[in-house]
């Protein structure tokens, strides 16, 4: 029973972090992707046999072979391979968090490039952009050369925000 | 020649000891911490690449070697493995991270430099070795990660609009690909109750053959996604034109080849029975990875833009290798796998060598546009030279090591009866060497444009000398393997067969079964 909660649980979270992914705006983008790897870690913990009450720990005296037949603890690996999941997944959605701050900073908006032009999804709630304010049509990856993507999103306020923010100045 | 097993963990520990050195220092913002951290960065990619060389030149001679972390048997301890698929890999990649110091050195601006280039580069290198040293599934997702958080890193490095766009794309397509390992990793502890991969391979032949197939599209997936093979290549060509042309020379030998070469380690060890079902699978993704790879690039208007196109492209011949690997063929067993190996080889040197020379005119001339670009031959001849070579390289004409690949990869597809894939080929070489004709012709040849002045930075000798001698040694290198073609093909059958040999595998590994463990345990148990 619980094997099957688990289970449908786990599809609810690849489902909903599908979904979010493939929503516009980065904020979606994160949470989805939050939604993915919960996913995973949570299919990760139902590789085991799940066991209630019995911590993962081999008492010095008991019956090894019986106790690995009758599985009388828990299975230790599957939380230890989470646990190291769990911190790189951690660290990074920090990493991307910054880049969608940074890309923020860039555009001012929430958007991706080439979507503020097209595209005015006045449902978003987390839209903060003003829609007539619209960037070159043509300003998107496929369409742009870097160097002309770095000129048109070259605004003077991102770089005093970055500014500050700098590691290491040159002296 | 007897070696130490534990030897095996140099090529991660010692990245990993002078990266956190340098980043101590860089954090205690230590006087002349730059000049420091490029001198620890010689000294750890020479002994690294020291290192490799003796594994490498061990392997060869038949040897393989396998440690236990920890002397914790296998499979209760994490494997270390190396035979000379992994050798030859790790030299390679250990002789262009190596190579990419000068390059890196003579063409960062301090603004990169500062914000740590050089312990980056070490952390990547480390995560490339660790992933191919690894014989532990999960191990191999950890590394993998620690490739990928220094890739970001380096790729978002400079912070323009451009490497953060890029980056957000890179990141976020690279971490499901992780997520579809780290499931494969899981249903298959899941399912078979071990991580090893030795015992993974025991095992996995008897497994049901449900099982056997959701693990390897999982991990087909994921590596598929790594190595930017057809349908999940996006990433690919949307990032490496945004960073510092060092960091994209330095992902070009390293990230997509890590994926390849762990679809090399993988398949033949833990599904053999299925690389020969999944071939019509393997072949059709190579064929369209080639094709689309090579019809993308012409259409590229940038230098790195057109060459990333063509590491895609690339990436097809080595998916075909590894699809004939373990067909019947009058070579024998492992030959389209030996092939597949050669031309992995010859793809990092060439591949690198052409993105360190395009990225030398980009940062010269201030832009990679094609059609701002031309005439730099009557100025930059060396340059236009190794770049010829290179470029010729690629596409697969003789003395090079693209033709000895290319030739080779066609003969035994065609043993194969594979004969529409081999057609693919053939008319992908075509179109490539027409794309390096344009490329070539675009750059060099032509009248010289004035509107751009080259930057002054690079008029002195002895910037230029560590920009263009790094890449003249790739592209010698490449000529000896065509030239020498019997050893180096040679080589790459001893890694070829040793890739294929499961019993090999499993015997220098030799994982306990958990019964006997356990009785063994009990009798040491007063």
């Amino acid at each position: 029973m619980t094997a099957l909660m688990l289970a449908f649980l786990v599809g609810l979270l690849f489902a909903c972090g599908a979904f979010m992914i493939l929503q516009r705006g980065q904020i979606k983008l994160i949470l989805g992707l939050g939604l993915l790897s919960h996913g995973v870690n949570l299919a990760l913990f139902g590789t085991s046999e799940l066991t209630r009450g019995a911590p993962p720990i081999l008492p010095h005296d008991g019956d090894l072979t019986q106790m690995l037949a009758t599985r009388t603890f828990a299975d230790p690996l599957p939380q230890a391979l989470i646990l190291t999941a769990i911190v790189i997944s951690f660290g990074v959605t920090a990493f991307i968090v910054v880049l969608a701050s940074r890309r923020d900073a860039f555009t001012g908006s929430d958007l991706a490039p080439g979507e503020l032009a097209s595209v005015i999804n006045t449902a978003d709630p987390f839209a903060t952009h003003d829609p007539h304010v619209a960037l070159p049509e043509a300003a998107d990856d496929y369409d742009i050369f870097q160097y002309e993507l770095d000129e048109v999103y070259d605004r003077p306020e991102a770089a005093a925000e970055i500014a500050h923010e700098e590691l290491d100045k040159p002296s | 020649m007897t070696l130490s097993p534990t030897i095996l963990a140099l090529p991660v520990a010692i990245p990993l000891a002078f990266a956190a050195l340098e980043i101590v220092l860089q954090l205690l913002r230590a006087p002349r911490a730059l000049h420091v951290q490029q001198t620890l960065s010689l000294a750890a990619l020479l002994s690294n690449l020291v290192v490799a060389v003796i594994l490498l030149v061990y392997t060869l001679s038949g040897g393989r070697l396998a440690y236990q972390m920890g002397l914790w048997p296998a499979p209760f301890g994490i494997t270390v493995y190396a035979d000379s698929l992994t050798t030859i890999m790790l030299t390679v990649v250990g002789l262009l991270a190596l190579l990419l110091l000068p390059y890196a050195m003579a063409s960062l601006d301090s603004r990169r430099s500062r914000l740590g280039y050089y312990p980056m580069a070490l952390l990547l290198l480390m995560g490339a070795n660790g992933a191919f040293i690894t014989g532990d599934l999960f191990n191999l997702y950890v590394f993998y990660e620690v490739l990928l958080m220094s890739s970001f890193v380096l790729l978002a490095l400079g912070g323009t609009p451009s490497q953060i766009n890029a980056s957000i794309r890179y990141v976020v397509l690279n971490l499901m690909g992780s997520m579809m390992l780290l499931l494969a990793a899981g249903i298959t502890y899941g399912t078979l109750g071990t991580l090893n991969m030795a015992q993974i391979s025991q095992r996995m032949v008897e497994a049901p053959i449900a099982v056997q197939t959701l693990i390897a599209g999982l991990l087909l997936i994921a590596f598929a996604g790594k190595a930017a093979i057809f349908p999940v290549f996006f990433w690919l060509p949307n990032s490496y034109h945004t960073p510092h042309p060092a960091v994209t020379a330095l992902f070009s030998g390293t990230l997509t080849k890590v994926g390849m070469y762990s679809l090399f380690r993988t398949f033949p060890l833990f599904f053999p029975n299925l690389l020969v079902a999944w071939q019509p699978l393997l072949l059709t993704l190579a064929g369209l990875t080639m094709l689309i790879g090579v019809l993308g690039a012409f259409a590229q208007p940038t230098i790195r833009r057109l060459l990333s196109f063509h590491i895609i492209s690339q990436i097809g011949y080595m998916l075909m290798g590894l699809a004939v690997a373990l067909s019947p063929s009058p070579y024998g067993a492992g030959f389209g796998l030996a092939l597949a190996i050669l031309f992995l080889v010859h793809n990092q040197l060439v591949k690198t060598a052409l993105l360190m020379g395009g990225g030398h005119v980009e940062l010269e001339m201030g832009t990679g546009k094609l059609n701002e670009l031309g005439g730099l031959v009557t100025r930059k001849p060396v340059q236009a030279v190794i770049f010829f070579v290179a470029a010729f390289s690629l596409a697969g004409f003789p003395p090079s090591s693209g033709f000895i690949g290319k030739l080779g990869l066609l003969e035994v597809t065609f043993a194969t009866q594979q004969y529409l894939v081999a057609g693919v080929s053939l008319v992908v070489s075509v179109l490539t060497t027409m794309s390096m004709i344009r490329l070539w012709q675009y750059i060099f040849w032509g009248k010289a444009k004035t509107e751009r002045r080259p930057s002054p930075h690079f008029a002195s000798p002895t910037v230029n000398m560590m920009l263009i001698a790094p890449t003249a040694v790739l592209v010698a290198l490449s000529l000896a393997i065509g030239i020498f073609a019997q050893p180096a093909l040679d080589a790459a059958r001893v890694a070829a067969n040793q890739a294929i040999d499961r019993v090999g595998y499993i015997q220098t590994v030799n994982p306990q079964p958990l019964t006997t463990d356990v009785a063994a345990a009990q009798e040491q148990t007063p």
